[in-house]
């Protein structure tokens, strides 16, 4: 019992020891992005700061530059860059002036309101066409939902965005194409995301599926008399529905990009459209802050997963010294 | 002898991988590149159009005997342009797969064969690269650095070669216990040699299946940029850069937004088949 414990507390603290590095990893590579970045920093700071477009004069340069301390060498610079993020001030806009939190917020919302209307649309349609092929494997719906996972797979996302704008918007007329007020505009953006979700998770659940359909006490639990529909909702279920939950998580950062393009063709506020809005402005901070909430949100909910994975999967914990 | 004695255990590692029925679907594989190949050739040289001609009599002409595929904002002939456009996504596609390959398959070497703290460390520095969404990464890379075709080439091999980093590594730790490489280093063969005779060999076929299926996602990378704005710019003939052209021409020219589109599709779903098609072909013969 202790002896378990123990393992699975140093399993845990190897997980965080590498989450650490990871995330250390992350920001160092974010700032390496700012850092070669063409251009004078010191104008840019300070065109942002007391506005205009002209050259500033060369004291106020020089004291940006000692203010962001942007004369010493790289290793420094990157701790300066650093010191505020830790304490939560990721600093303003260098475009609108707005603290960059505030504007995050709200665009935050935005996206993961998208994000999750398309999980569920897409969660659901996966789960329908997995089940209907698995239930006859070979079958004419099987062979639908082998052929709809590949072509989707296959399927630039902004062109489905663009076929549904098209189809629906401007042909039949039947919803709007741009802008994010309200549940009608949220309908074709969510389906495109969502379609996205569904190939990609089709297989997978198929997959996991026919495995769980293969085990072999499922044999055994027939010769017992129980009726294939309890087998299926009872247990190939349950089998298949674990590895598939896991798998939700690493799909995230698929959402992320996703939203980046879907926000971009419908015109729709999030993080997404204000990412590449940020980056073609050259906002900085902006973009700086986006970049790292991505990747952190990503690297944390996939520690998260594995170490759900851990307690759940003894064949891990044991085999793990093989296994890493 | 020690080289002779070295082929014979190279060979008898790759007794497990039958050839018979893996050559013949590449020999048919190679076949059917060489006809598209030739196809695109014998298009190129029949279209009596240039990418770029401009014919401002002819603009936004739905499809018609002479022009198949109709024509753009600036009577550009659609086929033409997708075709010139195959080149930069196919051709394009190929060279940052291959450029992440190299770096990914140096980096999983080095940290498969190196000392254990080294190895965790450029695992870690993987890590951290594939933290960050691939889309994401590309965008902002390719949008400081300025858009333009190379800052996307330099963008895309950036955030797309831990994939090759991490089967290599993988690949080189299992390859590592086998014993025809413990024979080989106890043979003091030098270490370029175990390389180029015993890892590499054994490693190709699991990076040619890798390395179709990321060619088959740069296509997407890329038109996904273009159309972004962050890639190919316009006037080049590139099908998302076709696509952000066509957009604005949704309601009259619907083909604009049609063909380059089917294109991608098309282009990355025949890669994704010929990729599954290897991988069932290496696993039925593992």
């Amino acid at each position: 019992m202790t002896q378990s414990f123990r393992r699975i507390s140093l399993i845990l603290l190897n997980r965080l020891a590498s989450l650490l590095a990871v995330m250390f990893g992350v920001s160092f590579l974010t700032f390496l992005l700012y850092y070669f970045s063409p251009g004078d920093k010191a104008l840019a700071i300070g065109q942002a700061r007391y506005g205009g477009e002209g050259d500033i004069q060369p004291e106020i340069a020089a004291m940006i530059r000692e203010e962001f301390g942007l004369d010493k060498p790289l290793f420094s610079q990157f701790l300066h860059w650093l010191g505020p993020f830790l304490q939560g001030d990721f600093g303003k806009s260098f475009v609108s002036q707005e603290e960059v939190w505030v504007i995050f917020v709200p665009n935050v919302l935005e996206t993961l309101s998208l994000a999750l209307t398309a999980l569920i649309i897409g969660l659901c349609l996966a789960f329908v066409l997995a089940t209907l092929s698995v239930w006859k494997p070979g079958s004419l719906i099987d062979r639908f939902a082998v052929a709809f996972a590949s072509i989707g797979a296959a399927m630039p996302s902004f062109w489905l965005g663009l076929l549904l704008i098209l189809f629906f918007s401007a042909t039949l007329k039947w919803l709007p194409a741009y802008g994010s007020e309200g549940l009608e505009h949220l309908i074709l953006p969510a389906t495109t995301l969502g379609l996205w979700v569904t190939t990609s998770q089709t297989r997978l659940f198929r997959s996991f599926l026919l495995e769980a359909k293969a085990a072999p006490h499922l044999e055994a639990l027939r010769l017992r008399g129980v009726s294939e529909s309890e087998l299926f909702w009872k247990h190939i279920l349950r089998h298949a529905m674990i590895p598939a939950v896991t798998m939700i998580g690493v799909d995230l950062a698929g959402l992320l990009e996703g939203a980046v393009i879907v926000e971009v063709i419908f015109s729709r506020n999030g993080i997404g459209a204000l990412f590449v809005h940020s980056v073609l402005s050259r906002d900085y901070p902006l973009i700086m802050f986006l970049v790292l909430f991505s990747a952190f949100s990503y690297v944390l909910i996939n520690t998260l997963v594995e170490i759900v994975q851990d307690w759940l999967v003894p064949i891990k914990r044991v085999n793990r010294g093989a296994v890493s | 002898m020690i080289s002779s004695n070295s082929d014979a255990l190279t060979t008898g590692a790759d007794v497990s991988v039958p050839q018979s029925d893996l050559s013949r679907f590449l020999k048919r594989l190679g076949i059917a590149i060489v006809v598209v190949g030739l196809a695109f050739a014998a298009a190129f040289m029949l279209t009596p159009y240039q990418p770029n001609e401009a014919n401002f009599l002819m603009r936004l002409k739905p499809p018609s005997a002479t022009h198949w595929f109709g024509t753009d904002n600036l009577g550009r002939d659609v086929v033409t342009r997708i075709l010139y456009g195959a080149g930069w996504s196919l051709g394009l596609a190929f060279l940052i797969s291959g450029l992440g390959a190299v770096v990914g398959v140096l980096v999983g070497l080095s940290a498969g064969s190196a000392p254990r703290w080294f190895d965790q460390f450029l695992m870690r520095v993987t890590d951290s690269f594939f933290a960050f969404p691939e889309l994401i990464a590309a965008i902002a890379i390719a949008g400081i650095l300025g858009p333009s075709t190379s800052n996307m080439v330099i963008a895309l091999v950036m955030v797309s070669w831990m994939r090759y980093a991490r089967l290599t590594r993988s690949l080189t730790l299992e390859l590592s216990k086998k014993d025809f490489i413990t024979q080989a280093y106890l043979n003091h063969l030098p270490f370029r040699l175990i390389l180029w005779r015993h890892y590499l060999p054994n490693l190709k076929l699991g990076l040619l299946v890798l390395w179709t299926n990321m060619w088959a996602r740069t296509i997407l990378s890329i038109s996904g940029l273009s159309f972004l704005g962050f890639g190919v710019q316009p006037p080049e003939a590139e099908w998302g850069a076709m696509l952000l052209d066509g957009k604005s021409y949704m309601q009259t020219a619907p083909h604009l937004m049609i063909f380059p589109g089917l294109a991608v599709l098309i282009a990355v779903l025949s890669l994704n088949l010929i990729g599954d098609q290897l991988r069932d072909h290496i696993e039925k013969n593992l």
